[in-house]
């Protein structure tokens, strides 16, 4: 396996389920550890930060977490960074989107990933300041990781 | 297995800034409101910790300031243990602190404030982004952009480990000092900083000042909003980032107030209303009077326009000479909201300077850079200028060192009244007899987008844009119109 694949898990560990994009990206790597090829960061960033991450990368798989309107919490959802919207004037520098962070990226020169993958759990509540997630999402941490596991084929260990 | 989602525009968010517009009987512009979302449980959340794990936790409640908040809780450490940091253990914290400036400040201005003066306010929304400032500005610019801020957070991460969520803070003192070999390096950054600081400020000039139409609109009485304004000044009442006395002079410009940061409960009031989870901010000696501007109002302004306000001058010539200037042009106090943006470009030319001056004194790289002789007290205010403006750490501990007691008094905070205000006025001019003109939107997000105010912003939620809705409403509260952003 040649790709390097970077693999960012997003959120806030100290607001509730705000934290399950790292949760996930700590599941992946108890079983799967990192190799040359794979990288696994844990990030609370936006899309300005995200860009300096991805940089260098052919293959990035994002997770986050997500509040759509009839989701369940500790629903999976995959996107396509077409869905995220057109690169638009954001409402703080500090909220580019996926898309306005790769686009800028390509315009400096970096090499940017070729394919975005962007996996999102449903959350219940990150608007309060707690380490623990509640009972759905915690439940769909292992279930992501197998997804995105199974999704890059990434071998576990035997 | 998973769902496949179109995010844009069907669904809906939480967490995203809310502002209801309501409209008088004539159905024009009566109030505004600005709200966030609650981020719940901080106090609890942190009772019980140790008073040290504070400058590690208090970080991650903030995307968008997380150094000002790692260095108002270091500093609020400092007088829980009743230590002052060494010499160098200041210049290494001030090198860390002025990185930031500069870092935050231009990605401020080119990200948020160049797609309306460089792009401009009425180009189509689709070029109105930071795509769009690097079409016209040039692509080497945007790569000194994204160069000046690696560099400044290089700084950053040298010092605290992590640029975005820095991990040092300890009480007296830093938890590295700086090498001979660093030294250069970030004399090099410094350098760097005030060619690029220079190159922006003349930028802004060419590209607003010059333009009649822009200067207008800074001067017009839609971005004008009279208040009082508050900022740390030193003692030859300066600008000041990390520390000093804070000021507050009255709308025409005179000082009111002029004290210790120890005490701002005796002078900043905290005031419950039902349509926000801000607690609002007002001079506490006048005490509260409600959403009103002028002579009568206890409504006071942070961050860069309030800083210029309350400062006798700037600390570094360059930024002096720019100040100066500025006076010339607006007078002082100045109350043009779109004033924010010139004000902050002169303060990143202080803070290069600043980075300059640091980077070149021999007790940088002393290996004095840590004081244990702990006094320890059990109570501790810190308060620094954040980019946005004053940040406030309070916190009270038992014998132990145990956190019982925690308040944060944040820019968006002292500013939450005056953005609704500033809103208000700028909706005034494009709704009238309840008809919303075009470009309604964008003019109030340009009042909005003045204060870069953070919006319960410590949550990272897809798809990464921090959404805007306005409501405008009737007088008895039902939605006439709403127009989002992002949503």
């Amino acid at each position: 396996m040649d790709t390097k694949i970077l693999i960012i898990g997003l959120g806030n560990t100290i607001l509730s389920d705000d934290g399950a994009g790292i949760y996930v990206a700590r599941e992946i790597r108890k079983r799967c550890g990192t190799t040359p090829h794979i990288a696994i960061v844990e990030a609370s960033l936006g899309g300005i930060g995200l860009l300096d991450l991805m940089a260098g990368y052919q293959k990035v798989v994002i997770v986050d977490s997500i509040k759509t309107k009839d989701g369940s919490p500790g629903d999976i959802f995959r996107i396509n960074v077409e869905d995220l919207g057109d690169p638009s004037y954001p409402t703080g520098p500090h909220f580019l989107d996926v898309r306005t962070a790769v686009e800028l990226g390509s315009k400096f020169g970096y090499t940017m990933p070729e394919t975005i993958d962007i996996y999102a759990v449903e959350i219940s509540d990150n608007t309060t300041f707690s380490e623990t997630l509640t009972p759905g999402v915690e439940k769909a941490i292992p279930e992501l990781a197998d997804l995105i596991i199974e999704d890059c084929g990434l071998k576990q260990p035997e | 297995m998973g769902k496949k989602i179109t995010i844009n525009p069907v669904t809906r968010l939480e967490g995203h800034g809310k502002i209801d517009i309501f409209l008088n009987d004539n159905g024009d512009v009566e109030d505004a409101y600005f709200q966030v979302t609650e981020l719940r449980g901080f106090e609890r959340f942190c009772i019980g910790r140790p008073a040290e794990e504070m400058p590690r936790i208090v970080p991650n409640i903030c995307g968008v300031c997380p150094t000002p908040h790692n260095m108002a809780s270091t500093k609020a450490l400092d007088y829980i243990y009743g230590v002052a940091p060494t010499p160098t253990a200041k210049l290494v914290r001030r090198l860390q602190y002025n990185a930031n400036f500069i870092e935050d400040h231009y990605i401020h201005f080119f990200f948020l404030a160049a797609p309306d003066f460089v792009v401009g306010p009425d180009a189509n929304p689709a070029e109105r982004n930071i795509l769009g400032v690097i079409n016209k500005v040039g692509l080497d610019i945007g790569k000194k952009v994204i160069d000046i801020r690696k560099r400044t957070r290089d700084i950053i991460k040298l010092i605290a480990s992590k640029p975005a969520h820095p991990e040092g803070g300890l009480p007296g003192g830093v938890p590295r000092g700086i090498t001979e070999e660093e030294r250069r390096e970030i004399r090099k950054t410094a350098d760097m900083s005030v060619d690029f600081a220079l190159f922006a400020m003349q930028l802004f000039k060419d590209a607003v000042l010059k333009n009649k139409a822009y200067l207008d609109l800074i001067l017009s009485d839609a971005y004008n909003l009279k208040t009082y304004y508050m900022g740390l000044v030193d003692d030859d009442k300066r600008m000041n980032f990390y520390e000093g006395r804070l000021r507050i002079v009255d709308p025409s410009g005179n000082e009111v107030a002029n004290f210790h940061p120890n005490d701002y409960t005796d002078y900043i009031g905290e005031w419950v209303e039902p349509w926000t989870y801000i607690r609002l901010t007002h001079l506490k000696k006048i005490g509260w009077k409600g959403l009103i501007e002028g002579d009568d109002t206890s409504l006071y302004r942070v961050g860069p326009l309030a800083r210029y306000n309350v400062v006798d001058g700037m600390a570094t010539p360059l930024a002096q000479k720019e100040y100066e200037e500025m006076v010339k042009t607006l007078g002082k106090p100045a109350h043009h909201t779109l004033a924010f943006h010139w004000a902050r470009l002169i303060e990143a030319l202080q803070a290069a300077e600043n980075l300059q001056v640091i980077a070149n004194d021999p007790l940088l790289t002393s290996k004095d850079i840590r004081n244990m002789n702990f006094q320890f007290t059990g109570k501790g205010i810190g308060c620094v200028e954040a980019c946005r403006g004053v940040l406030i750490h309070h916190y009270e501990t038992d014998d132990r060192g145990l956190i019982n007691k925690v308040n944060l008094i944040v820019a968006t905070q002292h500013n939450a009244a005056p953005i609704a205000l500033s809103v208000k006025k700028a909706a005034q001019g494009f709704i009238k007899g309840g008809e919303v003109k075009e470009g309604m939107l964008n003019m109030a997000e340009m009042a909005f987008r003045a204060y870069d105010p953070c919006l319960g912003c410590a949550t990272h939620t897809l798809p990464g844009k921090m959404p805007l809705e306005i409501n405008i409403r009737d007088r008895s509260g039902a939605i006439i119109q709403t127009i989002s952003r992002g949503i």
